[in-house]
């Protein structure tokens, strides 16, 4: 058999697992959602290709002399200039690289984090239960965006931005280990696991094999939600001043000082630039996550009829 | 009606809630890299002098003592005097003068994201899947995708330096002076008595609150949408076209009423989005409120100050999700169980 055949063996594979999943087929049919993934992939695509062809050196450095300053966009400069006279455009791009880098690690933290709560409190109960869950929702009462204000400070400034990082993945652990001990508990009461047990499986591989499973498109869902948020979050972080430290081309950072210096003296593209690429990946976000959960619960459906 | 029951034991369930919030506040505040003692006697204090202001401070004693302390002095709602934005004023007061001025907003934007998502999410609902429905979910989720310290300024720099409609920042024109009654600016105008006032404070609100209440109304209307599709198909509705109703009053009388219970849930969860939008709103229109207390405090490491503010937010959010579980539970009974 050549490889080729091979390939096409498991594409085929492929193609017909995703039609077979209510979930995938759900959600690829969705106009919205897929929208949502063809910006999300642009937005990733842009990041990568930013951060391996820019120089961030030349990127953070004024560039008084070499460019005019608070150039409006032409040909020349898409975006315009600021008022170091660096070239908004390739900053911008930049700028993507630091959102998703920043997000994936604030998202995939409290995941794993919250993940790892809720299976917990969900499978030992009781005291460990009570105690897991109590805290969360502690932490639940608090307005997210403040709770994270508050918790950027325990961290050591020289971080930089990822005390945002830091902060914002404890403001979202407790969200996902609610959902996750959730899912887990519907798990643990249908009979397979009994039947598990019975044959043997240790706490782990009951855990990691058949509860963590069954678990993930909540998970899912809840991650992607979150994403758009995190990146939403991170940047308003950095628009109060928390975090990003001047000059660095985040969206927020970029943003903020646009706003204060551009804005009212005419140089609107300044902030607009980089609060337009924020906005439009935090809306394929959403896009992607609403579709999601319209392909999870059949109650949310829209074609019902 | 709301069984005597629920209520007691909701309220019940609010002290180990309550009681979490302190504590992590100040476990926040005491992991907190810097010297509350440094902040005070500045920078280039003796040491001695560091010495004595941690000792009046009672930074000295063991960590518990401070906890129980700190403890005693909230339920007393003392929290010390501000170190840096109003030195040695109590924070209590600096609050009470700026709470105000954040409910206003928060209120007139949950009132504004009503208003107008209400409807929205009535009218996406009925057209379902018409182009009507599809632009009002896209224009709700881009609602809720566009960052307020983008839309702020963007709205500022078109009504107010293009226009010339609106003005940029504040919550009153400089010109007019109102006494405080109640610190809600429109209502203290009204008191007064002063027409132009309040007219002023109107226009310097318009801004803010449409920012604010954007997504609210985004929220809200995405919500209003997939309760009311679900409706729209019970048997109580098909009854009441049966007997001959019109599809409008059906809409409005059966459907509205059970359709809008899921968004009271809604409303509850998101205030405390609506308080984090409140925060970047004042931040960006430069109101002060305790949202620019908070921002403030913090990068000028005003400690009691930030204690105090925090645990105002969180208690105002608990407080309106008690509110909503109580609400929620007198339109639909079925929920104390």
């Amino acid at each position: 058999m050549s490889t080729e055949t091979q390939t096409t063996a498991v594409d085929r594979g492929i193609i017909e697992r995703i039609r077979a999943s209510p979930f995938l087929s759900q959600l690829l049919s969705n106009r919205l959602a897929v929208t949502g993934l063809a910006v999300i992939a642009l937005v990733v695509a842009l990041a990568v290709y930013a951060r391996f062809s820019y120089d961030l050196e030349a990127l953070l450095t004024t560039q008084f002399g070499v460019n005019p300053d608070e150039a409006p966009p032409s040909s020349e400069y898409v975006f315009g200039t600021d008022g170091q006279a660096r070239d908004i455009f390739p900053r911008v791009l930049y700028g993507a690289w630091y959102a998703v880098l920043y997000g994936t690690v604030t998202v995939a933290a409290s995941t794993v984090l919250g993940v790892g709560l809720g299976i917990v409190a969900a499978y030992y109960g009781d005291l460990t239960d009570n105690v897991i869950m109590r805290t969360m929702d502690v932490l639940l009462s608090f307005p997210s965006l403040l709770l994270a204000l508050a918790l950027v400070t325990i961290f050591p400034e020289e971080l930089g931005l990822w005390r945002a990082v830091g902060a914002l993945t404890l403001v979202y652990t407790p969200r996902f280990a609610r959902v996750v001990r959730g899912a887990a508990l519907k798990v643990l009461e249908d009979e397979y696991t009994d039947a598990t047990r019975a044959l043997g499986a240790t706490d782990p591989r009951l855990l990691i094999r058949h509860v963590l499973p069954n678990c993930l498109a909540p998970i899912t869902v809840q991650s992607t939600l979150n994403y758009g948020l995190a990146i939403i979050d991170i940047a308003a972080l950095s628009f109060l001043g928390f975090g990003a430290s001047p000059g660095e081309p985040t969206w927020g950072m970029m943003l903020s000082n646009g706003v204060e210096f551009g804005l009212f003296s005419g140089a609107w593209w300044w902030s607009f630039f980089p609060g337009l690429a924020l906005a439009l990946t935090v809306l394929g976000f959403n896009l992607l996550g609403d579709g999601m959960r319209d392909a999870l619960d059949p109650r949310m459906r829209e074609t019902v009829d | 009606m709301v069984s005597k029951q629920f209520l007691v034991k909701r309220l019940l369930l609010l002290f180990p809630v309550l009681f979490g919030v302190a504590t992590v506040v100040f476990a926040i505040l005491h992991l907190s890299p810097g010297d509350p003692a440094v902040t005070i006697a500045g920078e280039r204090a003796s040491q001695e002098f560091i010495n004595e202001v941690r000792g009046d401070l009672g930074l000295d004693d063991p960590l518990w003592q401070q906890y129980v302390r700190f403890l005693g002095d909230v339920a007393a709602f003392d929290f010390g005097q501000s170190y840096q934005i109003q030195r040695g004023t109590p924070v209590s007061q600096i609050l009470a003068n700026r709470l105000p001025i954040t409910i206003e907003l928060a209120l007139l934007g949950e009132v504004a994201g009503l208003l107008f998502g209400l409807p929205l999410g009535i009218l996406s609902a009925v057209r379902q899947d018409t182009l009507t429905d599809h632009l009002t979910r896209v224009g709700a989720l881009s609602g809720i995708s566009i960052p307020i310290y983008w839309s702020g300024p963007l709205l500022i720099l078109l009504f107010a330096q293009f226009l010339g409609l609106l003005p940029t920042s504040g919550r009153i024109g400089s010109a007019y002076f109102v006494e405080t009654q109640t610190g809600f600016i429109l209502v203290d105008t009204l008191l007064a008595g002063n027409v132009a006032a309040f007219r002023s404070a109107v226009v310097h609100l318009a801004l803010p609150v449409v920012v604010l209440g954007i997504y609210q109304m985004a929220l809200i209307s995405r919500m209003m949408r997939s309760s009311m599709v679900e409706v729209i198909r019970q048997d109580y509705m098909r009854t009441a076209r049966a007997k001959g109703q019109g599809e409008k009053i059906t809409i409005m009388k059966h459907g509205l009423r059970n359709a809008f219970i899921p968004v009271i849930t809604v409303i509850g969860i998101q205030f405390g989005s609506l308080l984090g939008g409140a925060v970047l709103t004042e931040t960006v229109f430069e109101i002060n409120g305790i949202g620019t207390l908070l921002v403030d405090a913090i990068s000028r490491s005003d400690y009691p100050v930030v204690q105090a503010t925090v645990l105002v937010f969180a208690v105002l959010y608990t407080l309106v999700n008690l509110g909503v579980d109580v609400t929620y539970s007198v339109l639909d009974p079925r929920i104390e169980q």
